[in-house]
């Protein structure tokens, strides 16, 4: 089961504008007005899209002067990664439970 | 703030996972493998979800995992490509993503003072990977990693 920062963070991904923001990104951070240029849609709609970025815990942003300045945080990402992690971990917690019903008895074919 | 451009150098550290069992090697071998569809968590880790009906792995080399519906359709997780009984197992993985989206696993069984060390490793993030992605950016990958994740919501399925 995903904590809710890596549900928030895989709903975020989930749009495919938002998934093209953070490819950007993922070469230097970036002003938004760098961010927006190329993208099918327009500034304001790329705003919203960082801060829904934003809220989910994958990119972070500092002013530098006039402009926000925008970056991938990676821990959002690493919290997403523990996710996957947890998946492994949830099935092999079921096999040692299964292995513990096995040895008392319970052998169901 | 500055960004840790080493955060994830390199190729894409695999996960590792293992539990403890209180039975010998062979069983946990043959528990592990013959006997998945009776532990396997289903519900929540399926291509079917509700819908799944059985999961079912071959024994030996070239064999199939393959998940059943209830409505008799079949998902093909992977393909064992390692069969030591009682030692270990390694097999291919892909539920419900297209070929080219493969990932490995290997199942290593040790004997311990209590019973076997059951260990799991699964490599190959790179695959997943957007092609054009450099691989010197900081992310190194898991962020295309998890892209993948978000576009192929019927397994895992996040809730």
């Amino acid at each position: 089961m995903p904590s809710p920062t890596s549900e928030a963070a895989l709903e975020a991904l989930a749009d495919p504008t938002r998934r093209a923001i953070v490819a950007r990104l993922r070469q230097r951070p970036l002003p938004v007005g760098v961010i927006a240029r190329d993208l099918p849609v327009s500034r304001p709609a790329v705003s919203s899209h960082l801060r829904i970025l934003s809220d989910a815990g994958l990119v972070t942003h500092r002013t530098a002067g006039t402009r926000n300045v925008y970056a991938l945080r990676p821990e959002g990402f690493a919290d997403l990664r523990g996710w996957l992690d947890s998946l492994w971990g949830d099935a092999l917690t079921a096999f040692a439970a299964y292995v513990d019903r096995y040895e008392e008895g319970d052998r169901t074919p | 703030m500055t960004i840790d451009a080493r955060t994830q150098p390199g190729p894409i550290a695999p996960v590792v996972k293992s539990v403890e069992v209180a039975c010998a090697p062979d069983l946990a071998f043959e528990l592990f493998t013959s006997r998945i569809g009776q532990w396997w968590p289903l519900l929540t880790h399926s291509v079917y979800g509700e819908e799944a009906a059985s999961l079912v792995m071959g024994a030996g080399i070239g064999e199939e995992i393959v998940e059943t519906s209830a409505a008799g359709e079949r998902s093909i997780w992977g393909t064992i490509v390692t069969w030591e009984p009682g030692r270990s197992v390694a097999f291919t993985w892909r539920p419900g993503l297209p070929v080219e989206e493969t990932t490995d696993v290997v199942v290593r069984f040790t004997p311990t003072a209590r019973g076997t060390l059951v260990e799991l490793v699964h490599t190959g993030w790179e695959r997943w990977e957007d092609p054009i992605s450099n691989r010197d950016d900081y992310d190194a990958g898991w962020v295309a990693v998890m892209a993948r994740f978000a576009d192929r919501a019927s397994f895992p399925e996040p809730e």
